[in-house]
């Protein structure tokens, strides 16, 4: 008797908490994302992919390196960064600008449920942003997805959106106590761009750079991606998404322990109200 | 009755630094050596001026501010080391119409901060219409608060820091800003909240706010506690004074010092409204020196003399100087 009643007890207090952290995720997303006018979130959803997938992918056939789908199939991947890095950074550094920091710092929530939510909606609507990628590519540049599982590249594209936004909670953090968040975050969009294999085969970089795009997101999601494509199967990118999804939750983790101390900081040098 | 804060000897020293290099520290010592207890279910009201430490202290009792020494208890747990405790008993709010999410609507500001108070999601459903209702935005609740009046965004204030009912608020300047009415109405909403038996800490530079509201009251100044009594205890304290109030023109400081030096004044402030300037001497003697006042306005325009009773206000000027 008493059993079940902590049973159906711990039932309810675990649904009650994810129903706590999908509220607090979606209206913090709304809250803070300052993308989210529905022209603004086009421009994002459609034009900046569009662009970037044209210029690169024509850049890229003109010199002549690689095959227009390596191109198109990277681009798209790197899609993922926009959320994750641009997005989840607004989502923590908002509240600096909203001045809600004293609110959330002197409130009893998980400080850990609190951060990730943070980045929960825009690992989903990084998805979004990569699907959206890779239709436009099917559609205007002709890529050929005909050999692809859908579902193991929606497991690639996941990955990627989980380990940016991993790196995004680090860079929002970040923005906390830096003056030009933008400055960092133009920074690792640009070191993504050359160092991830978007648009450079990691076979023609040298060792550095090789080593710099280990550990960096989306570098093996965007293989495990063009392996999709090319009609690979489970065993074939497990590995690499396994490790990307570690190195997300690392730089997570890392932001986390930042996040921390920034608030701990805050609390002993009294700069709440003024960060 | 049972004593809901207890501070103890609380100090806060602030390293700022002067060049703008930051080689250069200079300490403030914000909160110098503050002690008192509130019981439950009493308002109490800190008053002092500009930089006393009144911000600070409150900081320092909701968890945002670690003492530089000295301690504080709410509700029985340490503000530093039962921290989470405290935060889930007490509710605060810095005076302004900050500290909100202006993309959201009313309600999902609640919302939010519900999520973040762990309030079930079901209960908070039933929370969040009555917190509305009582705040008086009614009505107004689906439209995003950007477009709200800052009396507005004050009231959602309280409503925020009322989601997990807690038993004891810490109000940091809730009226500031606001007009008569919203004030008038803020402050139906405090007695409310009060008559609810919480445990409330206010801080106003409103006097007659305090003197209406608060069963004790602080003076801070300086960091430091200047006197803590019940408003009519204060007022009591300067019931040896009269004051004398004068419409003049035209008044510079030399005038001031001259009346200053005379017997019987006990302080003698200025302030500027419009054209005029109201004089306000505190004495002692009352009537008795309004004639020599006025011989030594020689030649001043002087309208309007009046000559009353002590206020809370004239008990807080004596105290912090003027
Ligand atoms: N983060 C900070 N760093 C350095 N000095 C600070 C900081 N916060 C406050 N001070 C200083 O500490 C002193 C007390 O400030 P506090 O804000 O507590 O005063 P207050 O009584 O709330 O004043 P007010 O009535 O203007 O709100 C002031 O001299 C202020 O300049
Ligand atoms: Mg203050």
């Amino acid at each position: 008797m008493q059993r079940t009643t902590t049973q159906t007890g711990l039932l309810y207090t675990i649904i009650s908490n994810l129903r706590m952290f999908y509220e607090g995720s979606r209206l913090s997303y709304i809250a803070l994302f300052h993308w989210l006018r529905p022209s603004t979130y086009l421009a994002s959803k459609i034009i900046m992919p569009l662009n970037q997938i044209l210029f690169f992918t024509f850049l890229g056939e003109f010199s002549g390196q690689n095959t227009r789908d390596f191109y198109v199939i990277g681009n798209a991947v790197q899609m993922a960064a926009i959320s994750g890095i641009y997005g989840v950074t607004m989502s923590i550094g908002g509240d600096r600008w909203a001045g809600t920091l004293p609110y959330l710092f002197g409130a009893p929530s998980s400080r850990l449920v609190m951060f990730l939510g943070r980045a929960f909606f825009h690992i989903l609507d990084g998805a979004v942003g990569v699907i959206f990628g890779l239709v436009l590519g099917v559609l205007v540049l002709g890529l050929d997805l005909s050999q692809a599982d859908p579902l193991l590249l929606l497991l690639a594209i996941i990955a990627a959106t989980i380990s940016s936004s991993g790196l995004g909670l680090l860079l929002g953090s970040v923005s906390l106590v830096t003056v030009n968040v933008w400055f960092f975050n133009n920074t690792l969009y640009f070191l993504l761009l050359l160092f991830s294999g978007a648009n450079i085969a990691r076979d023609d970089m040298p060792a550095w750079m090789v080593a710099v795009g280990d550990i960096l997101p989306l570098t093996r999601s965007i293989e495990a991606a063009r392996r999709v494509a090319a009609g690979g199967s489970f065993d074939d990118i497990s590995g690499l998404l396994t490790v990307e999804v570690l190195l997300g939750l690392f730089y997570a983790s890392f932001g986390f322990t930042f996040f921390r101390w920034i608030e701990f900081q805050a609390r002993r040098r009294g700069t709440i109200d003024r960060m | 009755m049972s004593i809901a804060i207890e501070v103890q000897n609380l100090r806060r020293v602030y390293r700022a630094s002067t060049s703008i290099l930051g080689r250069e520290k200079k300490e403030i010592v914000a909160v110098s050596d503050v002690s008192f207890d509130i019981k439950q279910g009493e308002l109490f009201g800190l008053l002092g001026p500009n930089g006393a430490g009144k911000t600070t202290t409150v900081k320092m009792l909701a968890t945002l501010l670690i003492p530089t020494s000295g301690t504080a208890t709410i509700a029985g747990y340490d503000v530093v080391h039962q921290a989470q405790k405290v935060r889930e008993s007490i509710g605060f709010i810095f005076g302004g119409e900050r500290g909100l999410y202006w993309r959201l609507s009313g309600e999902d500001n609640l919302r939010y901060f519900a999520s973040l108070y762990r309030l079930d999601p079901s209960e908070a459903k039933k929370r969040i219409p009555y917190l509305i209702e009582l705040v008086g935005l009614k009505g107004r609740e689906n439209e995003k608060i950007e477009g709200y009046s800052r009396g507005m965004k004050q009231r959602l204030h309280i409503a925020r820091t009322l989601l997990h009912d807690p038993d004891i608020l810490f109000l940091d300047e809730p009226t500031i800003g606001l007009d008569p009415v919203g004030a008038r109405e803020l402050r139906s909403i405090v007695r409310d909240l009060q008559s609810e038996k919480k445990t409330i800490l206010l801080t106003t530079h409103y006097m007659f706010e305090a003197d209406a509201l608060c069963d004790r009251i602080g003076v801070i100044k300086h960091g430091e506690i200047v006197a803590l009594d019940t408003p009519q205890n204060l007022k009591q304290g300067v019931q040896d004074l009269s004051v004398i109030e004068m419409e003049v023109y035209g008044i510079g400081s030399e005038v001031l010092d001259k009346l200053r030096a005379q017997p019987h004044v006990d302080s003698v402030s200025l302030e500027d409204r419009e054209q005029k300037q109201a004089l306000v001497i505190q004495s002692s003697h009352g009537s008795e020196i309004v004639q020599d006042v006025i011989n030594n306005l020689n030649g001043y325009r002087v309208e309007r003399v009046v000559v009353r009773e002590p206020t809370l206000e004239d008990a807080y000027v004596r105290l912090v100087g003027g």
